[in-house]
């Protein structure tokens, strides 16, 4: 039987990203992807990866939802009215449903997952002589070694979505209407 | 914590990009699209981490260092795409969007 | 053990970078401020470059900035005999000239620009002589680019100006992509870039591949200019008078040199006698080409070819100590040469044709004197500063045997003597041949007092310069090479010398003066001179980008127009869903962005069954 604290971030979790599913609302949708994404933090937490679970909450719930909170904001588009669309509600439940019936079933099949005992331990499956560290200072120095290229690569796109960013906005008058 | 099983960690992964994908599927809005594909990225991650943590290795961990690097960027550039797009056509209502018909 | 001088060297380097950070941050508006500014660093800087060369102690620093795998990259000090003396040099070169340039300047509007671009020049030019390994020179190396960039720009509204600047910039990207080339091979050859590792494996090793000194050599030939990548520096005059005479005369086309003397134990014997064949060859022809000049600019653009070709053969002769020592003369001579034009020109109201001026000896006598004098150790009349070095080389010629390139130097050293009586006689002799020069004026002080003290009292002293000035120590290698090279009257050096300089000198005099208001060359034989005046080597080059590059890039064009555009977008991207989309009367494109969405999701988990189910 899972733990208190992984049952309760799992349940916190799927309910605050249904409710980014299923609000009209933007901005409670907004809401909701930010609690989903504290959940996920807090799951990351709870498999020891504390340096990751802060960049989620800095960077993921911080910067890029505040960011998606202000171009909400910014383009104000209206909410539909009338009734609730129930049918298009209960088709995405079959949807849902299907697609993680599918998932689910490759899962099985895979074997990937049944080869881990139920209720195996971390201790237990240890086989790799690279321990997994959890302190910031592991991260920085296989960022600095192994992950060299890519990390210099993520540097260099960084660049590149900030010059496309400021490219993109510009007032041209070849995107308006 | 000794009690979780990396199942468990997977089935919530896999829940939660179901429930991402599926957003995407009937959502019209394409900024909570946008949010649903976040949130089907952060499922991966989640993922990405169990599987790291379970196999007692760094490089899961460290790719999804990488992954919110990635996303940071392109959530900064669909947003701008996104606003573009308005800028334009006045809707971000994925149905009005039918341009790519013709 | 000396004293540590590590923290006077930060004060060097970083004065100049900090004096440019300032101008361009707050001084920009601000010109004569800006201008004091930059001068008072630079005469901060040469009093410390002085200090240190007095105290002649070896400075070692070095700090890792990161290291990856079993390479390791630093930023660290390295000063030898040698760099002490470079230091001097540029130190004290550009110290007197910012002075200079607070006068030249003076009416310039964007005065900030140009001494914050001075001051970043500074910075990066004694980076390269500090450094102690190939990557940090690597660095700062660009950013001499760079700044020699900016300042041949100054007067980026003109379009000879930009044009100039483009194309200096650009040959030397030539060189660098040789030098970066061989950073890298040394780097994998020896695993570390290094100055003192580097020569503890080349010494270790019995053969060092003549590559890794070809590689190195390119940097060297973008930067100092030798052929065939000389092409830059004429054009470079186009920057302000200050600019040519330290950039483009007294320090950075020397860093080349330096830094070739500082690797010298990198290059292969073939590398040195590539480079001592071809220097010499250009220091014989540039001589001849400066006569075919009438902007007193490019004259000197090509006498300072010259001599970087004869510094050059010096290398290639295996006397590094020696064209250092020409280096350090030429840039003081030059300098004043330069300075001595850029006075003539602002006392001509911004004339620079030769032709035009002429009687200046009277109306600026001060800048007329220091002129002379300058020039008279250009042509190394003996016991003046270029005299001590330039025999020095044309005896080591003679001495280790090579006839041709002694040969070469000599014509060299003629051709000098000729443009040289030649420049006198058009300038300062006869009368004034427009009404710009006979309304000329002498300049004001911040403009003469450097002349004065960079060409009266290096020229002249040149030889108390050569041996005693420069304290004890930091010139001993010189002097070792200069013993090893006996002087004496029947030297064949002293000979040609003496024989060049009697012909060429009062020779050009005479020739020069028999036709008042043109060349008397052009007068005399338009062919010869035509054939001097006329610029080969960018003739080639044109002739390569029309004929070679363009037509590569045209076929390369065209196979990404039948290939990518053609067959792989037109033809299968355009193609197969055209084709696909009239057999099932696009009833699956309707522009629906969800129902994409959802045919990915349908492809993709019919991909991940497939992966597993294999």
């Amino acid at each position: 039987m899972p733990d208190g604290l992984f049952i309760f971030f799992a349940a916190l979790t799927l309910g605050a990203a249904l409710l980014l599913v299923l609000s009209r609302n933007a901005v409670t949708s907004a809401m909701g992807m930010i609690l989903a994404l504290v959940g996920v933090a807090a799951d990351f937490f709870l498999l020891d990866a504390y340096f990751l679970g802060v960049l989620q909450v800095l960077v993921y719930a911080g910067a890029v939802m505040v960011l998606f909170l202000f171009i909400i904001m910014l383009l104000d588009t209206e909410d539909p009215q009338g009734a609730y669309p129930w049918k298009t509600a209960a088709l995405g439940l079959a949807v849902f449903f299907l697609l993680a019936a599918a998932v689910l079933w490759l899962f099985q099949w895979s074997g990937a997952v049944s080869t881990v005992k139920a209720g195996a331990t971390p201790a237990e499956l240890s086989t790799n002589p690279a321990e997994f560290v959890t302190a910031a200072k592991a991260f920085g120095r296989l960022l600095y070694s192994k992950y060299l290229l890519p990390l210099e690569i993520a540097g260099f796109l960084l660049l590149v979505a900030l010059v496309g960013v400021v490219s993109l906005s510009k007032d041209n008058p070849e995107n308006q209407a | 914590m000794e009690n979780t099983a990396l199942a468990h960690h997977l089935l919530l992964a896999g829940l939660l990009f179901v429930l991402g994908l599926t957003g995407v599927l009937v959502r019209r809005n394409l900024l909570v699209v946008y949010m649903c594909l976040e949130l089907m990225l952060a499922a991966a991650t989640l993922a990405l981490v169990a599987f790291s943590r379970f196999n007692r290795t760094m490089d899961g961990a460290v790719l999804v260092f990488f992954v919110i690097t990635v996303a940071a960027a392109e959530v900064a550039v669909g947003l701008a795409l996104i606003v573009a797009l308005f800028r334009k056509r006045g809707t971000v209502q994925s149905d009005a969007l039918t341009t790519l018909r013709d | 053990m000396s004293p540590d001088f590590s923290s006077l060297v930060h004060w060097i380097l970083f004065l100049p970078l900090g004096a440019a950070a300032f101008s361009a941050l707050f001084l920009r508006r601000a010109g004569g401020f800006a201008a004091w500014f930059s001068t008072a660093a630079a005469f901060g800087i040469a009093g410390l470059s002085l200090y240190l060369l007095a105290q002649g102690a070896d400075v070692r620093w070095h700090v890792e900035l990161a290291k990856f795998g079993g390479v390791s990259l630093g930023f660290g000090y390295l000063l030898d005999a040698n760099a002490r003396l470079m230091l001097f040099v540029v130190s004290f070169v550009a110290a007197w000239i910012h002075l200079f340039s607070v006068g030249y300047m003076q009416e310039d509007a964007a005065r900030g620009r140009f001494f914050g671009g001075l001051s970043i020049f500074m910075f990066s030019i004694l980076g390269i002589v500090v450094a102690d390994n190939l990557l940090m020179t690597f660095i700062f190396w660009e950013l001499v680019g760079f700044s020699s960039y900016m300042l041949i720009a100054h007067y980026f509204d003109k379009d000879f100006a930009a044009a100039a600047s483009k194309k200096a910039f650009i040959v030397n990207r030539v060189g660098d992509l040789g030098f970066i080339l061989g950073i890298a091979m040394c780097l994998s050859l020896y695993g570390t870039l290094d100055f003192a590792a580097l020569k503890d494996h080349a010494a270790a090793a019995k053969t060092i591949p003549a590559a890794v000194g070809a590689l190195l050599m390119c940097g060297f030939l973008g930067k100092s200019a030798q052929f065939p990548l000389h092409v830059w520096l004429t054009d470079a005059m186009a920057g302000p008078t200050p600019v040519s005479a330290l950039i483009h005369a007294a320090t950075m086309v020397a860093a080349g040199v330096y830094f070739m003397a500082r690797v010298s134990f990198l290059l292969a014997p073939e590398v040195l006698q590539f480079i001592a064949i071809s220097g010499a060859g250009m220091a014989a022809l540039a001589g001849l080409c400066a006569l075919a000049q009438t902007d007193i600019k490019k004259s000197l653009a090509y006498s300072t070819l010259a001599h970087l070709g004869i510094m050059g053969c010096a290398l290639g002769l295996g006397h590094p100590e020696l064209a250092l020592m020409h280096m350090a003369m030429h840039a003081f001579f030059k300098a004043t040469l330069f300075l001595g034009a850029g006075s003539v020109i602002h006392g001509c109201h911004h004339e620079q044709d030769m032709l035009k001026m002429g009687g200046l000896l009277k109306k600026m006598p001060l800048t007329a004197a220091t002129f002379i004098a300058a020039t008279l150790s250009n042509c190394a009349v003996p016991f003046l500063a270029g005299w001590y070095s330039k025999d020095a080389i044309i005896e080591a010629a003679w001495h280790d045997g090579h006839l041709a390139i002694f040969a070469f130097l000599s014509l060299a050293a003629l051709a000098t003597c000729l443009y040289s009586g030649r420049m006198i006689r058009l300038v300062f002799l006869g009368e004034a041949n427009s009404e710009e020069a006979s309304h000329a004026h002498e300049s004001p002080w911040t403009m003469t007092l450097p002349l004065v003290v960079l060409g009266l009292v290096y020229s002249v002293a040149g030889g108390f310069l050569a041996s005693t000035l420069l304290p004890a120590g930091s010139l001993q290698p010189i002097k070792g090479a200069l013993d090893a090279i006996a002087f004496h009257l029947t030297a064949p050096s002293t000979i040609v010398g003496l024989l060049s300089l009697v012909l060429g000198f009062l020779g050009a005099l005479k020739f020069y003066g028999s036709v008042r208001g043109a060349d008397a060359l052009q007068v005399v034989s338009p062919r010869t001179y035509h054939l001097l005046e006329h610029r080969w080597m960018d003739g080639v080059y044109r002739w390569y980008v029309d004929a070679v590059q363009r037509r590569v890039a045209e076929f390369i064009a065209f196979l990404d127009l039948l290939l990518i555009n053609g067959v792989a977008v037109r033809w299968i991207g355009g193609g197969v869903p055209a084709v696909l989309g009239y057999l099932t009367g696009r009833s699956f494109h309707r522009g629906q962005t969800r129902a994409y969405a959802l045919w990915i999701v349908i492809g993709s988990l019919f991909l991940a069954w497939f992966l597993i189910a294999r």
